[in-house]
């Protein structure tokens, strides 16, 4: 497998902050990676440094074979799509996917139809004439991506580029952005604090903490064996619950910190005795009838019930709450004992001090 | 009364005293003067005439014994000389100053804030500054200049005919840079830091950025600086009072202290409202070009 974007070790410090700790990262040629994390866990400034934005004090990147860790910026062959846009304000659309071009030393006949041809790809025809302040905040977007794309660089990178949208369009353009993608098949890095974004455009998702990879892997294997209790919670919606529990003497089953203690099994096994924290992701919470018998039982009084019509939420009256989301209408329920199955291989363990998932032996 | 008072305390009225007061300033304060010059420029005012306003109209004869004088033309050719120079200079100066103290280094915002001294000094006061520093006997650019070995003798800066004119130059700019140097700085913060990115991510170089992004986007207010550069410098009199009364032999003589002379010195009251007219019709026609440039301005 060749890599487009290979990041070592890198380490980046502003003054006594440390941004960045040792970050690796290997981006397959063709791929689109996600960058995710909360607010100043580092994302942007790693896409930066891929960029060349911001210098890196220690490690080493590579964009096609090419060390590029002191190279400027115009010399990387990379294109970046800011979340601002940060579209020329004096120039019109044509001007905008132009700049490059002709920076590059194209004819402006060649750039000219080089743009269009862009332009084209990316719904702008009509608007070439306009300028910046003249387009609505998706058509900037579309000029934002286009001057990107018209260079044909060796990497796209996007900086939380559907932030300044609606929530309508923005689902709109996470489509579009994936679709061209798949028709151009450049290499791209993608930041966004949103993790439905990054869990439904990226062939590999990077979760990001305090300047630290998290976890990174495909989108699927993050939100079925996420690492750490950050990732579980952060990775899938809504997210999942945490309660306390103690593994009984068996060994294979849990007793959680809600009223009753109830006991729930899960796979392989633990030491009797320990103290852990147990995930349950709400859609794993599988309504049950009353009476029914299941192997893997828990019965919750009820404070709250949602109903949106495709799914139906119930947040339970304890200490801490358990949301539970079906996709039932749970029509009559309202208060009361409301009782959930679930899969004993959904049943998540952390350790209740560093928060890493913990290993079940057979 | 009554009624009056009412309408005053609901706010009815207290417009149109604001109104009133601004236009009633602006009538008497400056309206009056500029109607009073311009009827003066068409009459023979001399000492005698002065106290009536009954005075014998003499048509375009002061315009005509003006334009037509030995000096005018020595005086126009100073005043276009001071003015290019002065603001061209002031504008290189105060954007490369903009410039320099837009990149972030400790103590940035202080020293430019020093600079703005020179700009709220009074014109006369700075006049007084520089004479001692031009002065041909003691000196301070004389004593450089001689200490670095780069001129041989005493250049008398302020009386000598080749270098008095220049000389009001350097104060002037001196004095404008500042003014120039905020105003582009303003200009400067308000572009955004990722156009810059984005271009250098485009492949655009420091002087590329400079002439593609900067230059176009600084438009209005190299627009704004350079018209109000040309206005004040037309303003400027304390300068020419302080250092060199427009001497020697009108060497230094441009149309604003001229006019001064003209009316106050030799009480040719007529022919100096004349000379200011022209220099009216010349602020008049800078303001027109300002206005009619930035108004396809693109606000971004």
């Amino acid at each position: 497998m060749t890599y487009q974007i290979e990041i070592e070790g890198v380490d980046k410090h502003y003054g006594a902050y440390h941004a960045l700790r040792d970050v690796d990262v290997r981006i397959p040629t063709g791929q689109f990676v996600a960058l995710v994390g909360p607010s100043g866990c580092g994302k942007s400034t790693l896409l930066r440094t891929i960029a060349g934005l911001e210098t890196i004090s220690e490690g080493r990147i590579r964009i096609a074979g090419r060390d590029v860790s002191s190279v400027p910026p115009r010399e990387r062959d990379i294109a970046m799509v800011f979340q601002s846009y940060a579209l020329y304000p004096h120039m019109t659309v044509a001007g905008n996917l132009m700049y490059s071009l002709r920076l590059k030393g194209m004819s402006r006949a060649q750039a000219r139809a080089r743009a269009e041809e862009i332009a084209a790809i990316t719904g702008l025809s009509d608007l070439m004439h306009r300028y910046p302040r003249e387009l609505s905040g998706g058509q900037r977007q579309r000029v934002a991506m286009g001057r990107a794309i018209v260079r044909s660089p060796a990497a796209f990178l996007f900086d939380e580029p559907l932030s300044n949208l609606d929530a309508a369009l923005r689902v709109h353009m996470r489509s579009e952005i994936r679709k061209l993608h798949n028709r151009i098949g450049a290499t791209s890095v993608y930041v966004t604090h949103d993790q439905i974004e990054a869990m439904t455009m990226a062939d590999h998702v990077v979760v990001m903490r305090a300047g630290r990879i998290e976890q990174q892997g495909a989108p699927l294997e993050l939100y079925d064996r996420p690492v750490n209790r950050f990732v579980a919670g952060f990775i899938g919606s809504p997210a999942m619950n945490f309660v306390e529990g103690l593994v009984t003497e068996d060994g294979r089953h849990v007793r959680l910190a809600l009223p009753g203690e109830p006991a729930l099994a899960f796979t392989g096994r633990r030491p009797p005795g320990e103290v852990v924290v147990v995930g349950l992701r709400p859609e794993h919470l599988t309504p049950v009838g009353g009476d029914q018998a299941g192997g893997n039982r828990l019965e919750l009084p009820v404070a709250l019930v949602e109903r949106t019509g495709s799914a139906s939420y119930v947040v339970s009256d304890t200490e801490p709450s358990i949301l539970i989301a079906a996709t039932e209408r749970l029509a009559g329920l309202r208060d009361g004992m409301f009782a959930v199955a679930i899969d004993p291989a959904c049943v998540h363990l952390f350790h209740s001090d560093t928060g890493l998932a913990l290993d079940r032996m057979g | 009364m009554t009624s009056s008072r009412s309408s005053f305390r609901d706010g009815r009225g207290f417009d149109r005293l604001l109104v009133g007061l601004t236009l009633g300033f602006l009538l008497v304060f400056s309206a009056f003067p500029l109607v009073y010059n311009l009827i003066m420029s068409f009459q023979e005012v001399d000492l005698f005439t002065l106290g009536s306003f009954d005075r014998p109209w003499v048509g375009l004869e002061n315009y005509a014994d003006v334009t037509g004088h030995r000096v005018f033309g020595l005086i126009a050719t100073n005043t276009a000389i001071f003015v290019a120079v002065s603001v061209a200079a002031q504008l290189v100066i105060g954007f490369a100053l903009a410039l320099f103290f837009q990149q972030s280094f400790p103590g940035a915002t202080w020293l430019r804030g020093l600079f703005l001294a020179g700009w709220i000094m009074p014109g006369l006061v700075v006049g007084a500054v520089w004479s001692f520093i031009l002065s041909g006997d003691f000196g301070v650019l004389n004593w450089g200049l001689m200490t670095l070995g780069i001129t041989d003798g005493r250049v008398f800066w302020l009386s000598s005919p080749d270098t008095a004119l220049y000389a009001v130059i350097i104060a002037n700019v001196w004095l404008g840079v500042p003014f120039n140097m905020i105003l582009l700085s303003v200009g400067l913060s308000a572009i955004p830091e990722d156009v810059y990115e984005a271009a250098e991510l485009d492949g655009a170089g420091r002087v590329r950025r400079f002439l593609t992004i900067t230059l176009p986007l600084m438009r209005a207010q190299i627009g704004a600086v350079l018209s109000l550069g040309i206005i004040f410098t037309l303003q400027q009199f304390d300068l020419f009072a302080a250092l060199t009364q427009g001497g020697p032999a009108n060497g230094s003589n441009v149309l604003q202290y001229w006019s001064w002379e003209l009316s106050f010195t030799d009480y040719r009251i007529g022919q100096g409202s004349a000379v200011s007219v022209l220099m009216i019709l010349l602020v008049v026609l800078v303001a027109v070009v300002y206005v009619r440039s930035t108004r396809h301005e693109h606000v971004a």
